[in-house]
């Protein structure tokens, strides 16, 4: 690549996010999903463990038995809010192409003279800032609801959630190729949600899960980035995530890989089918 | 001759049949087509929906892998390199959706600006031009959604125009304009052939052709089954006469009658406005314009009016086909 064709593919990628935010700002709507919703969607949580902790708490020893904590309220935010950051981003970067798709824009961008994975490098940048202010939002709006106080090291966690970005959005790279191929989002965004809600320890502890179920929880990056985030919430440091760090770093490089190897192989696969400009 | 900035050449495309076995044969939709076109021509590829045209200029814009062939922008070989193509290539693609609803006319211009590697400065300065030329600046800070469809034609021609490309494309340019709007933009695609740039253009408005083009490629069935300018195509018809008439009421056994006494074929369309059938008969000689009212006459049509028209590009169409574009 030439410094000319560099300057050009870097302008093009600036492009992109710079076009994917404003018109991610234009609709008013995404103040619900940044500012509303993390408030209200774990309260239907927090109550049923209210309920069930008994009127004076008292099933709590057995809860935090498996939890390490009896701060039940903490760890279901938590679990929520990064559950939530994995659902915006498969709206998001999931549905990304599959938007352009129906919008009709798709075409018109592969008409550029550039490799298309920078297309594709301008949405990620884009939807990871976008991921980082909401999480950053989320954050501050449940530690003024529900009182979350950070315990740990700021920078623990500050590390933690940049290094669990490539592995959450290399998978949203893999599904947006998937939704590509499917022409269809909400099936396939229900199948992955439910799937991290059951394995990944979003609202109840991994120990809950049958042996084999907690053997795929311990392959899913996500439930690297819950847990890790609970501890240092719970007062840790570096030294007590650095088994996760280390698998999230890996595992968020190989994501990473496959995510823009898929995007490779749709995308030849759609200019052999001419599918790009399909509905 | 000018020098030829598109090349095709046995460009052929087959989708396999949905739902079918390996074994079925596939859908041919470009069936081995050839054309070069040199520089400054304004080219027309005509013919009916699902006739191969879309799908020929998506080929030659790289949308699309051919089966087999070959297609060469300004030289460049389109379906190796496609890069290289691209960049000798401006494309309007058909629809008004092909720019982002939720930008400004300007923003829509940055963007595109940006993926096709112009600096900001050289960006800023074509952007002014252009949207000064297509009659936008009052309106370039305004969102897409609150533009007409003339609008937005305009702004994805001038995105098209933002690389001074050395060929244009558009697929169906003025489809779903108002008749204005079709005319300012057919002058601004002779503007941008007298430039010096070469115009291809898929159509099926036969005096979109008739009027724009240099030469004009018939499409039917994925073939090219005419290929010559719009005179050339209607001279070839010199033998034919076309009659027009205007009926209060029709019967298709007086088409079956006219067709025996010696007609090629006959068209008909109701005209909602005036409630009479508009019929349209070809006529090569063996039947004369006053034997063929004669006949309807005998048969017991009521003429309202008719006419002789000079054959035009559907005629030709007819001709070879035996059918209406329409149909």
């Amino acid at each position: 690549m030439d410094e000319a064709s560099g300057m050009h593919y870097w302008r093009a990628v600036m492009a992109v996010a710079k076009r994917w935010l404003t018109t991610y700002i234009r609709y008013p709507t995404w103040v619900i999903s940044v500012l509303l919703w993390p408030v209200l969607f774990p309260f239907g949580y927090v109550f049923s463990m209210r309920a069930l902790a008994g009127p004076t708490g008292e099933a709590l020893s057995s809860f935090a038995q498996l939890a390490g904590t009896t701060d039940y309220v903490t760890f279901l935010v938590t679990g929520t809010t990064f559950w939530m950051w994995f659902n915006i981003m498969l709206w998001g970067l999931g549905g990304s192409f599959r938007m352009e798709q129906l919008r009709g824009t798709l075409e018109s961008n592969w008409l550029a003279p550039l490799p298309k994975t920078f297309l594709a490098v301008g949405v990620f940048l884009a939807e990871a800032l976008m991921g980082l202010v909401q999480l950053s939002m989320s954050m501050l709006t449940i530690a003024l609801v529900y009182g979350v106080r950070l315990a740990g090291s700021p920078w623990a966690l500050l590390s933690l959630i940049l290094i669990s970005i490539p592995s959450i959005y290399g998978t949203g790279l893999i599904f947006a190729s998937l939704v590509l191929v499917a022409k269809e989002i909400n099936g396939l965004i229900f199948f992955v949600r439910g799937l991290i809600t059951v394995f990944c320890g979003v609202t109840y502890p991994i120990a809950v899960l049958p042996g084999w179920m907690q053997s795929v929880s311990r392959v899913l990056p996500l439930s690297h980035s819950v847990s890790a985030v609970r501890a240092v919430l719970a007062g840790g440091g570096f030294g007590t995530i650095a088994g996760q760090l280390r698998y999230l770093a890996v595992s968020g490089a190989v994501l990473m890989a496959l995510g823009f190897l898929a995007y490779a192989i749709i995308q030849r696969r759609m200019l052999h089918a001419g599918t790009l400009g399909q509905h | 001759m000018s020098r030829a900035m598109v090349e095709v050449e046995e460009l052929r495309k087959e989708f396999p049949r949905r739902g079918k076995s390996r074994q079925d044969p596939p859908v041919v939709a470009v069936a081995g087509v050839s054309f070069e076109i040199p520089q400054g021509e304004i080219f027309g590829l005509l013919g009916p929906n699902g006739a191969g045209k879309t799908t020929t200029i998506k080929m030659i814009s790289t949308l699309l892998k051919p089966t087999s062939g070959s297609v060469r922008v300004a030289g460049k070989d389109a379906i190796r390199y496609p890069i290289q193509a691209l960049r000798h290539l401006g494309t309007v693609l058909s629809g008004e959706r092909s720019i982002y609803w939720k930008l400004t006319g300007r923003e829509n211009l940055e963007y595109f600006a940006a993926l096709y590697g112009l600096p900001a400065r050289v960006a800023r300065q074509r952007i002014n031009a252009l949207l000064d030329r297509f009659a936008l600046t009052k309106r370039a800070d305004e969102n897409v959604e609150r533009y007409s469809t003339g609008m937005r034609q305009r702004i994805c021609l001038a995105k098209a125009l933002l690389a001074e490309p050395d060929v244009l494309m558009l697929d169906e340019p003025t489809a779903g304009l108002d008749p204005q709007s079709a005319r300012n933009l057919r002058d601004l695609i002779r503007e941008v052939k007298s430039e010096g740039r070469t115009v291809l253009l898929t159509t099926h408005y036969m005096e979109e052709a008739d009027q724009l083009c240099d030469r004009v490629a018939i499409f039917d069935h994925g073939q090219i089954i005419a290929l010559n300018s719009p005179g050339a195509l209607k001279h070839d018809l010199d033998d034919l006469n076309v009659l027009e008439a205007d009926i209060a009421r029709w019967d298709d056994a007086w088409g079956a009658a006219l067709q025996e006494r010696g007609a090629v074929n006959y068209d008909l369309r109701f005209d909602e406005t005036a409630r009479v059938h508009r019929l349209t008969v070809h006529l090569n000689g063996h039947l004369t314009t006053g034997e063929a009212v004669t006949e309807l006459v005998n048969l017991g049509a009521d003429i309202r009016q008719f006419s002789l028209k000079s054959p035009s590009l559907e005629d030709v169409f007819i001709r070879l086909t035996g059918k209406s574009l329409r149909e």
